[in-house]
């Protein structure tokens, strides 16, 4: 498995977010298209005209000339024709309000620049070094400005243009002026640029990089060239214009001579499978296009980037961050940089993800953000700054599983074939899922051990990574005294686990032991349609997908495909336990889960049962239909009720496989209504919890009491959350008409008894 | 507050609740609010409105910070 380390340098040089699509990769001005294109479709001419001539400098002449070699490269080429981006930059020119540049009330900069050449390269360099108030000459030898464009283009046009872009700015023209030695200039001059066009002089100055058309520092310091002069086009002579200003810039600023960067190719590819064919629009008039067909050309075009991560995860959509974005967040949230500890922003995110893996199965570059957010976890850990509130709820749940009440081990002989590995949350859900398909087992194969108990996922989704090895260890352990068995898994997720951290484990769904070994499943009564939902980690195991289906189908269910299934199958919600860390996501995603498909589901994992008919969702557990047990309504048990089913499983097996008698717990009886009863189950307040405050409350009599309706209140510790309870005495046990829970703990009340008068200063 | 002072009566006192200072900590952060509490042996009382208004809201705050 992939360290924090590793995951986080792919994040910042694989991961293709930031990529350009090939549009801007190849053009020579590096327009953002896709900027360009969404203030086009949506009809902003004049922002599209800014932005375009702010890239290009010189916007009539550029739209007149460019060849788009953006039209070879687009992805849509495919798909009806590319994007006519050449026609969009002529359309946004066209229907622009203003042409006239910005003018800038900038102080003038005491540094002179001299320019060899009024062509087009020459002029773009002089045009921006003017825009930031630099004092600019240009040497031109022949009468006239412009170079080579009076063989491309009527003249009106091009000197229309320079009129315009030139309008508030001032700049020397030196016509007739050939210059001999550039190398002279230098003595009025700071730095210059020499652009004589194609097939001009270079004076002798171009080293073996600009021999081969790289553009700028010549071996004379202080001397620069590009443009026609070193090999390029119009438009590429144009752009290198416009980027050695910066190039001059930067000498005057800092004496370093640079060249321009080797252009690297985009690394991006686009699918274009799942791309709607739509033909390019063509201007009706043959020639440019209205605003209208504009922007629906601008429409068509997809703009090409690589987010296929968060088009499969509800967790970046929903913070509206990227991979790198995320990276830098995780970052400063494990290294602040302050002393207490401040700006950890990037808290509640590590406690958002489901830790489900998608994003890393649809990722190009192979990069699992879940992964990274899960070893984030174990770095926030380690350092003691994960708020505790975020998982205490599921480690006590976890530590009952593995306790004494819950957790039972069986072998029928010495060494098994197999193992059946329920997990905690089948039992917790039903407890009839565990005892009918251990039943079954042992019926096909009757050496089938049993190990019940929590995988140790939890432990892993909080980033307690030693408590999640030492589980492994405990269960690596059992399943070394079975003689090794392969391990039969009710739940994916747990099965993953083991893939994962314990790989020697061999292992196999209980689903495709029931398909190969025969089970009847009897057909709906009143539904027998259906959509099959995958747990997200299903996802590593398609046989057992295509076991779940084989079943249904073989009872008559005719199922319909769901929007996310197979290998693109979504987290339920329950992934990762998120929901005290971030509540209002997790309504949000079972929502969003809830209306994946309008029929039924069937599930196969009981978590995902129970989230989903939590939400009133009509759903059953494959084992429901098996064997005949909740339907398609069954509510969802409660989390109290959860504990006490693993208790009562976990009795019924010992007395069942050992012969145990199960000892008699007398609880005192909780009487609350309904309604009470939901509250504190949406607040995750165990029952057990309840009866252990009033217990304590009443015998140390820390108590206060309503003097108007005589309840009682009184609170304490449940892990580090503190519990109050509202109640009064009712038969044999307890009436509790409320309770609530805060985070903050009480400090200091204790040393207030009998020693108040000591502390009052500090009161 | 006026209406808790007179109807909140700690039980093993039998008296009426005051406001006093009560101080909390929570994720390394620590910090004090008058609260009301018995004068005698200091049982604090805390209405769930707010558990789960302010202190809640505090909390949270803390979690992101």
């Amino acid at each position: 498995m992939e360290t924090f380390d590793e995951i986080k340098d792919k994040i910042k040089n694989k991961c293709l977010e930031r990529e350009d699509p090939q549009c801007i990769s190849c053009c020579p001005f590096r327009l953002d298209v896709r900027d360009f294109i969404s203030n086009m479709r949506r009809g902003g001419f004049n922002l599209a005209y800014r932005q375009y001539s702010n890239a290009v400098g010189f916007p009539a002449i550029v739209s007149e000339i460019c060849d788009a070699p953006c039209k070879s490269k687009c992805p849509r080429a495919k798909t009806g024709g590319a994007v006519e981006l050449d026609l969009l930059e002529k359309a946004c020119f066209d229907y622009a309000s203003n042409l006239n540049p910005n003018r800038y009330n900038l102080p003038q900069k005491n540094k002179k620049i001299a320019i060899i050449g009024a062509g087009m390269s020459g002029l773009s360099c002089a045009l921006r070094l003017a825009n930031k108030k630099y004092s600019v000459t240009v040497f031109e030898k022949s009468a006239r400005i412009g170079g080579s464009l009076w063989n491309m283009m009527p003249s009106e046009i091009f000197l229309e243009d320079m009129r315009r872009q030139f309008m508030y700015e001032t700049y020397e023209l030196k016509l007739y002026s050939e210059v001999t030695d550039p190398t002279l200039l230098l003595k009025e001059y700071d730095a210059v640029y020499i652009a004589t066009g194609k097939g001009g002089n270079s004076f002798g100055l171009l080293d073996n990089a600009q021999i081969n058309g790289i553009p700028f520092a010549t071996k004379h310091k202080g001397v620069f060239a590009g443009g026609e002069l070193l090999g390029a086009n119009v438009t590429e002579a144009m752009a290198q214009g416009l980027t050695a200003s910066n190039t001059l810039e930067f000498y005057l600023k800092t004496g370093n001579m640079k060249s321009a960067p080797r252009t690297s190719h985009t690394k991006l590819t686009i699918d274009t499978a799942g791309i709607e064919r739509s033909a390019a629009v063509i201007p009706e008039n043959r020639k440019r296009y209205t605003k209208e067909e504009a922007q629906a050309e601008a429409a068509r075009c997809i703009l090409c980037r690589c987010d296929i991560c968060e088009k499969y995860c509800p967790l970046m959509r929903y913070f509206g961050l990227m991979p790198k974005r995320i990276e830098g967040e995780v970052h400063i949230t494990i290294h602040p940089g302050t002393l207490d500890g401040n700006g950890t922003v990037a808290t509640r995110l590590i406690s958002t993800c489901n830790q489900c893996g998608l994003c890393g199965e649809v990722c190009p570059q192979d990069i699992d953000m879940g992964m990274f957010l899960r070893l984030s976890h174990n770095a926030m850990r380690d350092k003691d700054a994960m708020p505790w509130a975020f998982h205490e709820f599921w480690l006590r749940d976890l530590a009952f599983a593995n306790s004494d009440s819950a957790a039972f081990f069986y072998k029928p002989s010495a060494k098994s074939k197999y193992m059946f590995f329920p997990g905690c949350q089948l039992g917790a859900s039903n407890p009839e899922y565990v005892l009918k398909s251990y039943e079954y087992l042992l019926g096909k194969m009757s050496d089938t051990s049993l190990c019940l108990m929590c995988c140790g996922a939890p432990a892993a989704w909080s980033g307690d990574y030693e408590q999640h090895q030492e589980i492994c260890g405990e269960i690596k352990k059992k399943w070394e005294e079975c003689g090794r068995p392969v391990m039969i898994f009710a739940c994916q997720t747990c099965r993953k686990f083991f893939a994962d951290y314990i790989p020697d484990i061999k292992s196999i769904s209980l689903y495709e032991v029931m398909l190969k070994n025969g089970i009847s499943c009897p057909s709906g009564e009143n539904i027998n349609e259906a959509s099959v939902f995958d747990p997200c980690s299903s996802r590593y195991f398609p046989e057992t997908q295509k076991a779940v289906r084989a079943l249904l189908k073989n009872s008559g269910y005719k199922l319909k495909q769901l929007k996310y299934e197979g290998d693109k199958a979504q987290c339920c919600s329950w992934g990762g336990q998120i929901s005290t860390a971030n509540p209002l996501y997790t309504k949000r995603l079972i929502d969003e889960r809830c209306s994946d498909g309008e029929l039924p589901y069937v599930v196969y994992c009981s978590n995902c049962r129970d989230v989903f008919a939590g939400s009133g969702k009509e759903v059953k557990h494959i084992l429901d239909i098996i064997f005949g047990l909740s339907d398609w309504n069954t509510k969802r048990p409660t989390f109290s009720a959860r504990l006490h089913n693993r208790e009562y499983l976990r009795t019924v097996l010992a007395e069942k496989y050992c012969g145990e008698k199960a000892a008699e717990v007398e609880k005192t009886a909780l009487y609350m209504t309904p309604e009470v009863e939901n509250k504190l189950d949406r607040a995750k307040i165990l029952e057990d919890d309840v009866r252990s405050v009033i217990d304590s409350c009443e015998e140390h009599q820390r108590i206060v009491a309503d003097s108007g309706t005589r309840h009682k209140f009184g609170y304490g510790m449940v892990g580090h959350m503190t519990l109050w309870v509202e109640y009064e005495a009712e038969k044999n046990g307890w009436r509790v008409f409320n309770a609530y829970t805060h985070r903050m703990k009480i400090e200091r009340e204790e040393v207030w008894n009998g020693r108040k008068q000591d502390l009052d200063d500090l009161q | 507050m006026e209406e808790n002072k007179t109807s909140m009566i700690c039980s093993k006192c039998g008296v009426p609740l005051e406001p006093a200072n009560l101080y909390f900590s929570y994720l390394k952060h620590s910090f004090h609010t008058e609260i009301m509490r018995c004068p005698k042996c200091g049982m604090p009382f805390i209405p769930e409105e707010l558990a789960e208004g302010r202190m809640s809201e505090v909390e949270k705050t803390l979690e992101d910070k």
